[in-house]
This record gives structure tokens, C-alpha cells and sequence, in this order.
């Protein structure tokens, strides 16, 4: 199996180093190549203007794009696989909306519960940790609601119903909230990537190798769930122990990304349907590094674009990565004439 | 989803008329303008573009030419007095409204309208307003705290039934596309809504002429053309002043948002007034209507040695702006502690002052930034909106 896709392994890997070089060298504004190199070389208190772009902003950037595209993705295969359903994503669960209520509730609810919330509102880490919490207690929510219910569908239904709740509590809190409040729940909204310094990426970085590695220790329960729930529990896996553990590694990535960069649209339900189609086969261990690759080469490819490069502008994240994504995966089907799920 | 986000979208972009809930009562007494009736007066509207008034027969005619951006119907109301309005009728469809002057009562829905109101004596006339809280002047916010004000919910959900029951002889709203239900509402049943377009001037004389239009409303022309004419001459003195000096300091202004930077455009009010300063604001040769939207690293490049650095956002602190993003420590306003923000003046309920007064003294707002950019210009002066960020 190994020596089938090495090849495709290798050139993805070279793919997805040189576009990380690209997106380094792309920006607003146009950094000499020997100054890029240097900028490696420097120390952080004498950098140049150019310098310290490179280093404090489009390296840490480039990384981050690098981890969510990646992370979006496993999320998204370990959705699809788990549900058996090929429209499964990190948004479903309500993974994403429970981190969405998360900051809705420090960003716009800081008029309403007023005091110590007003003053920790303007910190990044306040999103960040509203995000996560958001998320994991969906996830103890859903951890509760499958541990009673056995169909997951119903646990998809379940998932979706929160989005609606979640988008209902919003909409209250920002009737209440003021311009200001709204105008930073709207600018979370478009996600974006170039917010994090290297102090954050650290914390960033480590969650999200928690969730890779949950997700490799996944793999031999995603390969036998795809044969059925029933089959699989007569090949004696203990389905309820690898559905806790797909939901953990999801939540950790999912709601981690969301965290940190906002919520990215598209990638995770779209990454892994490319892949099945680039590589068609449905074993995890060859489809968890493949989306991985795919993830993160797309979301650098979706950077770049939104950079605008040589422009002053920039186009939010969030409407690229469908813009990119979409009609690849249309493409992709029609030529196809099938979905390899 | 998307119709929530519509929703705060419309909000945002009536940014200029909300502002910040902070509990900080910042007491700040403004200079008044002249006494009105020693001013010599003419009756010509000459910076606003988006009113005007005219005079037929018996009764005067109000335009409204540019309520909101790219509007395409031009509003016409008659303001007539009460004895001849009952002498004659006016065609069905003829105008968008009948207003019977002067007004006794008044609705108004931004901040923005309520300085017009007290410069001309007629806060009393004043029985509802949507978001009290961010109403800061004295007088009216003694009005509002006695009762005499009543609370009107917010400006894109007005409390429909709350203002019919007040039953104002008008309305004046604002709209950033005109599709306000409850104002439409509200004209449905018979209260004349008249949609201010002082926020789509471009100059900032001509927003603070606006007060015109409320003179009008008021059968005070006369005082409301005498105040204006302060403004003015203020303003331009002030202007003259700032073109003495020769050294023009860079300026930068706004905030990231995420990694967008927003500021100011060059052909915008805030633009004109750094214009006006005689200051080098580094983005002055811009054009467009919305903020720029620029990348940090496009920012960082062109303005990172910038002398002075003007509203930040809403960063109440230099502590907060550090937190928000580290590379705003990188600049050289921050290291040098020159930064200035208005949003930390605030009234008694936290309705920050420049965006409330800011809009009809722009003779202050500009005095203000000449002191922090050429501060030997004016050594007695006191800024009244912005501070240094601490």
C-alpha cells in the first residue's frame, strides 16, 4: 500500500514546500528575495521594516495556514467517516457554533454581564479561551447525547439543531450590543490567518499536534467503521470508545482552528472529498496524511490569493477558501461521475 | 446567518452615530457659540449639498436631495405655519410630508441631531430618542434622567408603538439605505418622517450646516444661519492659523482589525480635518467612499515611523492596543507615547462626546487636532474630544 502512493506522498511533499516558500514571498509589498533570506539570519532587535514582515508576520502566517488547512481537513475526513455521511464537517457537531457562541458571549455580552468581562473583552486570549470552551462543551453535550442515543444521525440532527440555537443567542446578544461589539464579532467572522504571533502560534501549535495525534490513534477504528456499525462491533472493536475518541481529536482540531483563526469555511468538507478523488481509496492511513497534504497545500494556495499579492489589499479568508474550494470539487465530481466515498 | 449578519452590517455602518458603552462620566464643557442675533446673517446654504430650503407663497419647501449614499429620490416636505396650513391643501403625492412650524414636538434618532436642538434652545421640544444612554450633553440628558425624554428602544427596531403614542409632529430619522420598517411605519401613520443626511457630507462645515435644517423647523433661520456663521469664521480662523507653520508632523490613524487595517480615506470628513490641520496624514492622496482596508504589511511599511497616531479604534488604553496585536508596539507613535483617541471622552452613561458634538463644532474637533499637531499654535487651548491614550 505504502509504495503505491509514495510517489504521490513525495510530490505533494515538495508541493507543499514550495508553495510555503511562495506564500513567504508574497505580499502587499514586494521583499527582495536576499532580504527574506536575511531576515532568517537577523536578530529580532535589529530587523528591518521588510525583516520583520517576514519574520513576525508572513512566517507565522504561512504556519498557521499550514495548521488549519491541515487540521480543517482531518476534522472534515474524521466527520465524514464517523457519520458515514458525505456532508459531515467540522460545522456539523455545532463544534464550530459552540465556539462562535463562545466569543459572541465575550464580544457582544460584555455590555450585558458588564465589569470584569468589559475589561478582559479587548484581550486576544479572552477569544481564544471562550472559543475553546464553546466548542468542548458542545462536545460534552454531544459526548452525553451519544452515549444515549445510538443512531448518528441523530447525533448529526442533534449537532445541527445547536447551530440554530447558537445563531438564535447570537442574534439577541448583538440587539443588545453596540457598533463596536458588532463590528468585532463581524471581523472574527471572516476568519483570518496573519493574527497570531509566534507566542500564540506556540499554544496554537500544541493543541493542534494533540488533535493530529488523537487522530492517528483513530485510524484503525475510522477503517473499520466504514464497513458498518454492526460489522465493525462483530469484529469486536468497542465502537463506543472509538466514536469518544473521533469526536475528541474533531473538537480539539475544529475547535481549536476556530479558536485561533476564526471559522474557516469549505475546507473541511471539501479536503477530504478531493482527496478520495485524487488518491481513491477509502484507508485511513493513507487518506489522514493525504488530506493533511491537501489541506494544508490548499490553504496556502487560498492565502496567497487573498493576499492579493502587490496589493494593499486584503480579501477575507473566509470568502476565498469557497471561491478556491467549491468548484474544484464540482470539477472534480463531474469529471469523476462519482463520488469515491 | 446571513440575515443576522445583513443585519449587523446595517448596524455597523450607522458606526458613526452609535458609540461605545463605557462607564466613564468625563464632564466636558464646551465653548457656546456667539450670541446669534449680534451676527450679521445671510440666508444662503453654502457648504451643505444634501438639503436645501426654499421659500413658495405662504409656506416653505424642504429638499432632501441625499438622505443616504446614492440615493435617487429626491424628499420634498412643506414646513408651514398652523393658521396657514388651515387656509389651503396640498395635492395628494405633492410632497412627501406637511410639517406644521414651528415644531412643538420632536423625535430624533441620532446623537448627532441633539447639539442642533440645544444650540438653538429647542431641547424641550424634544419627547423621544432611540438609545438614550448615548446621549451626553447636560441638558438634554437632565430631560432624559427627569423623564421628560422617553426611551425609544434602538434606531433599527424603534418602538413603533411607544412613538405613536407620543405622537411627534415629526420624526427625523436617519437611514443608510432608506428601508427602514418602523420609520416607513411610522409615516404610515401620518407622522411626517424627514431621513437627516448630515453623515453623507463631505466636508465638515457642511455637516455642522445641518443646523439649518433644524432652523427651519424651527421658524429660526436667523439664529440658526448666525450660529452657523460662528462655526465658520472659528473654523477658518483656526484653518489660517495652522498654514503659519512650516513643519507638518505625519499622521496615522485607525486600527487592525484582525490583519485589515481600516482608516480613513483622503476624501473623507476625517481626512479634511488632518487637511485642514496642515499635517502630512500619510494616506491624504487616497480616494473612495467606505474606510481603506489595507494589509498590516502595507501599513506597517508606510507609517511605522509616523509622528503622531490619531484614534486607534476604540482601544481604551495603550495597554489594551499591545494586547490586541503586538505589532502595534512596533510603531514609533507607540514607543513614543503619541497616540490620541476621542473614545475615552465620554458623557455621564458613556456616549462618547465626539461623536454626539464632534459632528456640529467641527471648529472644536479642528482646533483640537491642531493642538496635538502644532501645540505651540494654540498654548491657552484645551482639547475637548481627544485625549493622549494612557
Amino acid at each position: 500500500m505504502k509504495n503505491k502512493y509514495s510517489y504521490s506522498f513525495l510530490i505533494l511533499t515538495i508541493i507543499l514546500l514550495v508553495l510555503f516558500c511562495v506564500n513567504i514571498s508574497l505580499g502587499s509589498i514586494s521583499i527582495p528575495l536576499k532580504t527574506i533570506v536575511s531576515s532568517f539570519f537577523t536578530a529580532t532587535d535589529s530587523l528591518s521594516n521588510q525583516e520583520y514582515i517576514i519574520q513576525n508576520y508572513r512566517l507565522p502566517k504561512a504556519i498557521t495556514a499550514v495548521l488549519v488547512g491541515s487540521g480543517l481537513g482531518i476534522s472534515g475526513l474524521l466527520m465524514q467517516t464517523l457519520f458515514r455521511n458525505p456532508l459531515a464537517g467540522p460545522f456539523v457537531l455545532g463544534i464550530t457554533s459552540g465556539a462562535s457562541l463562545g466569543v459572541a458571549l465575550v464580544i457582544l455580552g460584555s455590555s450585558i454581564f458588564g465589569g470584569f468581562l468589559a475589561t478582559f473583552l479587548l484581550t486576544k486570549w479572552s477569544l481564544v479561551i471562550a472559543a475553546s470552551l464553546g466548542s468542548f462543551l458542545v462536545l460534552l453535550l454531544v459526548l452525553i447525547v451519544s452515549s444515549k442515543v445510538r443512531d448518528t444521525m441523530a447525533i448529526l440532527i442533534i449537532g445541527l439543531m445547536f447551530g440554530s440555537i447558537t445563531s438564535a443567542i447570537v442574534s439577541v446578544l448583538s440587539y443588545f450590543s453596540s457598533a463596536e461589539q458588532l463590528q468585532q464579532y463581524i471581523f472574527w467572522g471572516f476568519g483570518s490567518l496573519g493574527d497570531l504571533d509566534w507566542s500564540e502560534l506556540q499554544i496554537f501549535a500544541l493543541l493542534y499536534s494533540l488533535g493530529i495525534g488523537f487522530s492517528i490513534l483513530s485510524i484503525k477504528g475510522l477503517n473499520t467503521l466504514l464497513l458498518g456499525e454492526n460489522y465493525a462491533k462483530s469484529l469486536g472493536l468497542n465502537i463506543k470508545q472509538s466514536r469518544l475518541l473521533i469526536i475528541i481529536a474533531t473538537s480539539l482540531l475544529a475547535g481549536t482552528i476556530t479558536a485561533f483563526a476564526g471559522p474557516i469555511a469549505f475546507i473541511g468538507l471539501a479536503i477530504p472529498h478531493v482527496t478520495r478523488q485524487v488518491f481513491n481509496t477509502s484507508n485511513h492511513k493513507t487518506l489522514l496524511p493525504a488530506v493533511f497534504l491537501f489541506g494544508a497545500i490548499i490553504m496556502l494556495i487560498c492565502d496567497s490569493i487573498a493576499q492579493l499579492p502587490n496589493s494593499d489589499y486584503l480579501l477575507p479568508i473566509n470568502a476565498i477558501t469557497s471561491l478556491i474550494g467549491a468548484p474544484v470539487v464540482i470539477w472534480l465530481l463531474v469529471r469523476q461521475r462519482k463520488m469515491a466515498f | 446567518m446571513l440575515q443576522n449578519k445583513t443585519f449587523l452590517l446595517l448596524l455597523f455602518s450607522a458606526l458613526f452615530f452609535l458609540n461605545c458603552k463605557e462607564d466613564k462620566g468625563i464632564p466636558v464643557k464646551l465653548p457656546p457659540t456667539q450670541n446669534p442675533t449680534t451676527q450679521k446673517v445671510s440666508n444662503t446654504i453654502a457648504y451643505a449639498e444634501g438639503f436645501s430650503i426654499s421659500t413658495v407663497s405662504d409656506f416653505k419647501v424642504l429638499k432632501i436631495n441625499n438622505p443616504w449614499p446614492n440615493a435617487e429620490k429626491t424628499y420634498r416636505y412643506v414646513l408651514i405655519s398652523k393658521e396657514e396650513a388651515a387656509k389651503r391643501s396640498f395635492m395628494k403625492g405633492e410632497y412627501d410630508g406637511i410639517i406644521i412650524t414651528p415644531v412643538k414636538r420632536i423625535v430624533v434618532t441620532s446623537t448627532t441631531h441633539i447639539p442642533a436642538l440645544e444650540l438653538l434652545n429647542e431641547e424641550e421640544t424634544l419627547i423621544g430618542f432611540p438609545g438614550t444612554d448615548y446621549v451626553s450633553s447636560e441638558k438634554t440628558r437632565q430631560r432624559i434622567d427627569n423623564g421628560s425624554v422617553r426611551e425609544l428602544g434602538k434606531n433599527e427596531g424603534l418602538n413603533t408603538e411607544v412613538l405613536l403614542s407620543l405622537n411627534p409632529d415629526v420624526v427625523i430619522g436617519f437611514g443608510v439605505d432608506g428601508t427602514s420598517k418602523s420609520l416607513n411605519t411610522i409615516n404610515k401613520a401620518r407622522i411626517p418622517v424627514i431621513y437627516n443626511g448630515d453623515w453623507v457630507e463631505k466636508s465638515p462645515l457642511a455637516k455642522a450646516e445641518w443646523i439649518k435644517f433644524f432652523g427651519a423647523l424651527y421658524n429660526k433661520t436667523t439664529q440658526a444661519d448666525s450660529i452657523f456663521k460662528t462655526i465658520e469664521t472659528d473654523y477658518k480662523a483656526a484653518q489660517k492659523l495652522a498654514q503659519t507653520v512650516s513643519k507638518r508632523p505625519t499622521v496615522i490613524s485607525g486600527a487592525m482589525h484582525k490583519d485589515v487595517w481600516y482608516l480613513p480615506n483622503g476624501t473623507s470628513t476625517e481626512a479634511q480635518f488632518l487637511k485642514d490641520a496642515n499635517v502630512d496624514y500619510l494616506y491624504a492622496d487616497t480616494e473612495g467612499t467606505g474606510s481603506l482596508a489595507l494589509s498590516f504589511e502595507t501599513v506597517f511599511e508606510k507609517a511605522k515611523s509616523a509622528d503622531l497616531w490619531l484614534s486607534p479604534s476604540y482601544y481604551p488604553t495603550m495597554d489594551a492596543l499591545k494586547q490586541a496585536n503586538t505589532h502595534y508596539t512596533q510603531f514609533d507613535a507607540f514607543k513614543n507615547n503619541a497616540i490620541y483617541t476621542f473614545s475615552n471622552t465620554t458623557g455621564k452613561t458613556g456616549g462618547v462626546l465626539y461623536y454626539e458634538i464632534g459632528l456640529a463644532r467641527p471648529d472644536l474637533v479642528l482646533k483640537d487636532i491642531i493642538k496635538i499637531c502644532h501645540p505651540e499654535l494654540l498654548p491657552e487651548y484645551t482639547p475637548y474630544f481627544f485625549k493622549p491614550l494612557k
